[in-house]
């Protein structure tokens, strides 16, 4: 391998002031609607300086594209963003995950099916950092989670070329893909946390992304156990995504639910081998309602078929407002053939 | 006098050379490959294709593999077969 340099190796446009900047990242097509923060030669130093890593640090290579994201790429971009340098290893890690051939870059980045990068944030770096676990958990109000999800969506457009009309053929599209990370609210949960789940240790701090269509909200303000609960949801989650084979989905269970689930002893596990078991759909319904070709022969009434391949595929994360009796799901794109949830490893230096 | 540069956040894509076998003056008694990317129907798209080629064109047979998804290339297997047992194949994407 070549030694890695410390000049930074990118074009530079002088301008004279911030204003002019600002307007020439819209001009030049690198933003995703919004002005972002110019990406001045200290400022990028100092995200680079976060993670000690080289500029030329090829961090990924997007094979389908051929393209090589390197630290000073990512790190002009987390500038744009609006990051603070600190923010830096967890948008390193995000592009590790997206990057990796089990998420599949291509399919889920171009797809007409419009999937956003669901960021779950997990371990001490997201108390650190205050990554929101909390109240109004997918809205706007928190710096990390605004910018960090900005930040990966900003390298995607503009070091992978993935941008909306050319690369990006999302139909619809969701908000999700402006920026889209929630923490898992560790200090509050009774269950043992995802990352610690997809074989991580509970010190380590870890991002998990997922390609996602938007969170569905769903009510249940009348049931005092876990499994009254979980059968709104499953009744509710039962029909989305494509109904036939997800590769993955996200059950988020805030403040309210989380207590009462918790009440009656259930787990993480419990939580996924119910919800797993009765959100089947009989493969006449499928049929009675468009989904699956053919016509309903005599089986197809008992016929079951699952929203995902097996119970592990459900992802359940405590987060969300202490006050509420919502919760939600989010469909992850595809199929399992296609892409699948990925856990990188946070290399948190202060940890 | 310029008071600040700002840095570019874009980049080239990597060159690499592209380059095309010479296409076959007729599809007579060739045989046909289909690589089939696992969008509903594509198989049976292709396959009336492939009906085409034999019918009007005279190719000699068809074989069709599947790949792993649509978003990734044909993967290794069906090239080094392809490689072995097909004059041409056809592929394509599409919703």
């Amino acid at each position: 391998m070549p030694p890695m340099t410390t000049e930074l190796a990118s074009k530079r446009f002088a301008v004279d002031d911030l204003t002019q900047a600002m307007d020439l990242c819209f001009e030049k097509g690198w933003t995703d609607g919004l002005p972002v923060v110019p990406p001045t030669e200290a400022r990028v130093q100092a995200m680079l300086d976060a993670v000690a890593l080289a500029p030329d640090k090829e961090i990924a290579f997007i094979t389908n594209r051929q393209v090589g994201v390197t630290a000073e790429k990512v790190a002009i971009n987390a500038v744009m963003a609006g990051c603070k340098p600190e923010y830096m290893p967890v948008v390193v890690a995000a592009v590790e995950g997206i990057a990796d051939p089990r998420w599949g870059y291509h399919g889920p980045a171009t797809s007409t099916g419009g999937a956003g990068v669901l960021m779950i944030i997990n371990g001490p770096i997201g108390r650190r950092l205050d990554f929101n676990s909390g109240d109004n958990l997918f809205g706007p109000g928190w710096r990390a989670n605004a910018t960090v999800g900005r930040a990966l969506r900003l390298v995607m457009r503009n070091v992978i070329g993935t941008l909306p009309g050319q690369l990006d053929r999302g139909t619809l599209g969701h908000p999700g893909k402006y920026t889209y990370v929630i923490a898992e609210n560790e200090a509050e949960s009774p269950w043992i946390p995802l990352h610690v789940e997809r074989g991580l240790s509970k010190e380590d701090s870890a991002v998990t992304v997922m390609a996602a269509e938007g969170p569905h909200q769903f009510y249940n303000q009348l049931s005092s156990t876990a499994k009254g609960v979980l059968t709104t949801l499953c009744d509710d989650m039962r029909i989305s995504g494509n109904t036939t084979s997800q590769p993955n989905y996200v059950v988020v269970i805030a403040g309210e639910h989380m207590q009462v689930i918790a009440a009656d002893k259930w787990t993480k596990a419990d939580i996924r081998t119910f919800v797993f078991e009765h959100t089947q759909n009989s493969i006449a319904h499928l049929k009675r309602t468009e989904r699956m070709a053919g016509a309903i022969v005599a089986d197809d009434e008992a016929a079951r078929r699952p929203i995902v391949a097996a119970p592990e595929d459900i992802l359940v994360v405590a987060a969300g407002g202490r006050a509420g009796a919502f919760s939600a799901y989010i469909p992850g794109w595809a199929s399992r053939r296609t892409s699948e949830a990925v856990t990188k490893l946070i290399n948190d230096r202060r940890a | 006098m310029a008071r600040l540069e700002i840095l570019d956040p874009t980049v080239e894509a990597r060159k690499q050379p592209l380059t095309y076998v010479a296409r076959p003056d007729s599809l007579q008694g060739k045989r046909i490959g289909l690589v089939e990317n696992t969008k509903f129907n594509s198989d049976r798209l292709l396959l009336k294709i492939g009906e085409i080629l034999k019918q009007d064109y005279g190719a000699a047979e068809t074989r069709m593999w599947r790949k792993h998804n649509a978003g990734v290339p044909a993967h290794k297997e069906i090239l080094d077969e392809a490689r072995g047992t097909v004059d041409v194949v056809v592929a394509g994407i599409g919703d």
